[in-house]
């Protein structure tokens, strides 16, 4: 079998070779680069969907967040209030207990008071009556003779005064 | 991976097929009708028939079969890796595509411009029919590459694309290019436009039909060398080139893998150099506008 030289120049085979590369970057751009391409780009747009999308589910978040904070926060503001009213209420019932304590303290000392004073009179009375009746048996038996219980009682009781203002 | 269909599985297998028969063709075809060579024998490629043709017979030679199988493997893998794409859960095989498309582009976008993205598809060919026709001779083929009409007719057709972008702002600019400096210079500017075809053929071609020769030098004097030494060795044994193993494979992987790859590189960078810097961008662009104006006017 024969073969070339080590340089021998063929113009048909220089062509051919010329053909085969041009033949070869049809191939590789139709079969290589257009589906990659394709493929590439398609990737890309579903990247920009699933951007956009990710996009709408943050704002909506965002959003669904804020009522939510806006809720509580009207929440809070009203828990606060009831709190106070709470608070104002009890402590108006409580001055109103005390009040109404002191009150009827006040009523019962008063009462009390008065009763004292009754009693004493009471006692101061029976005091007069039976110095009364002493000093009319004193006298009737100083004396010696009955005296008219009527006639001295009249002064013993304006002696007997006397001495009650004396000691007041 | 279950999940895919017989039918997918099926097509893969013929992509893969197209990777792996050509190949099996070609060296069996090489088994076939290689001479019994006898020491030292280095020419260019075998020639199988030859078709008469117009001012020059056709050779069918040793170097058309490869490229040819060379470029229906490089089909039955950018089908193969191009086949079932997804925009997700993408498998090995897309982010490879992926990975080429992507390297590529950025490479001829970084070196040629904005302008010349479209010259991207052009690169990842010259760098796959390059790089895969020098890797060829790892099976035992001879590469396409060494074969000095393979690589002119690329060299060619880089000139007729630097001449093309060259002559876009008209002819008249494009011989007033070559007087640029000043006009005396003209004959020398010539000299260097034709020069740049045959430097880069020669240098490509020079390369790996190098290696091989260094390569089969090399072979044959270790088997020299393996027969004077060893040859005391009792019955076959002595006919065994024990020496030939080890030196041949580190040079193989010089000459036929590294070489190879950065000759396809430096024939990528070489033609996206001339051809985005014989492009005269400024004044194509100024034109253009001014043709533009023109056509608003009327």
């Amino acid at each position: 079998m024969q073969t070339l030289d080590v340089i021998s120049v063929n113009l048909w085979q220089i062509l051919i070779s010329l053909g085969n590369l041009c033949l070869l970057f049809f191939m590789m751009k139709k079969f290589l680069y257009k589906p990659v391409k394709n493929v590439l780009a398609k990737r890309q747009a579903e990247l920009e969907e699933h951007y956009v999308a990710a996009e709408n589910a943050e704002a909506e978040a965002k959003a669904s967040r804020d009522a939510w904070e806006e809720k509580l926060a009207g929440a809070q503001s009203e828990a606060d209030s009831i709190l106070k009213k709470a608070t104002d209420n009890a402590t108006y019932r409580g001055e109103q207990i005390v009040a109404g304590a002191k009150e009827q303290a006040d009523s019962i000392i008063r009462i009390a008071k008065s009763e004292a004073e009754l009693e004493k009179k009471k006692a101061e009375d029976g005091i007069k009556r039976e110095i009364v009746e002493i000093s009319g048996a004193l006298t009737e038996k100083m004396l010696g003779r009955e005296i008219k219980a009527e006639d001295h009682k009249a002064l013993i009781d304006a002696f007997i005064e006397d001495i009650g203002d004396g000691n007041d | 991976m279950k999940s895919k269909s017989r039918l997918f599985k099926a097509v893969d297998i013929l992509y893969i097929c197209m990777m792996v028969v050509p190949l099996i063709c070609g060296i069996t075809l090489k088994v076939l009708t290689k001479p019994p060579s006898e020491g030292i024998s280095i020419t260019g490629a075998q020639i199988y028939f030859t078709i008469p043709m117009p001012i020059q017979d056709l050779p069918v030679t040793e170097s058309q079969v490869n490229s040819l199988i060379v470029m229906i493997m490089l089909l039955g893998l950018c089908l193969f890796l191009t086949h079932g794409l997804k925009t997700r859960d993408i498998s090995v095989r897309q982010h490879l595509a992926e990975w080429i498309v992507e390297s590529v582009d950025s490479l001829v976008k970084n070196s040629m411009g904005e302008y010349f993205a479209n010259f991207s598809a052009f690169i990842a060919a010259i760098l796959a029919l390059s790089g895969f026709s020098s890797l060829l001779s790892l099976t035992g083929l001879m590469p396409p590459t060494s074969d000095i009409n393979v690589v002119g007719g690329w060299a060619v057709l880089v000139f007729v694309l630097i001449t093309y972008y060259k002559m876009k702002c008209g002819p008249l600019q494009y011989v007033k290019s070559f007087g640029d400096p000043v006009p005396f210079l003209a004959p020398l500017n010539i000299i260097s436009e034709v020069a740049t075809p045959l430097s880069m053929a020669f240098r490509h071609y020079g390369n790996v039909l190098s290696g091989s020769v260094i390569s089969v030098l090399i072979g044959t004097a270790l088997q020299g060398l393996s027969r004077t030494v060893l040859g005391w060795l009792p019955g076959f044994l002595g006919d065994i080139p024990f020496l030939q193993l080890g030196l041949p494979a580190v040079l193989s992987i010089y000459f036929d893998v590294f070489s190879g790859l950065l000759q396809a590189y430096i024939f990528a960078m070489l033609t996206m150099m001339y051809v985005s810097g014989g492009f005269p961008m400024e004044l194509y662009f100024e034109r253009k506008k001014k043709k533009a104006e023109l056509k608003a006017k009327d």
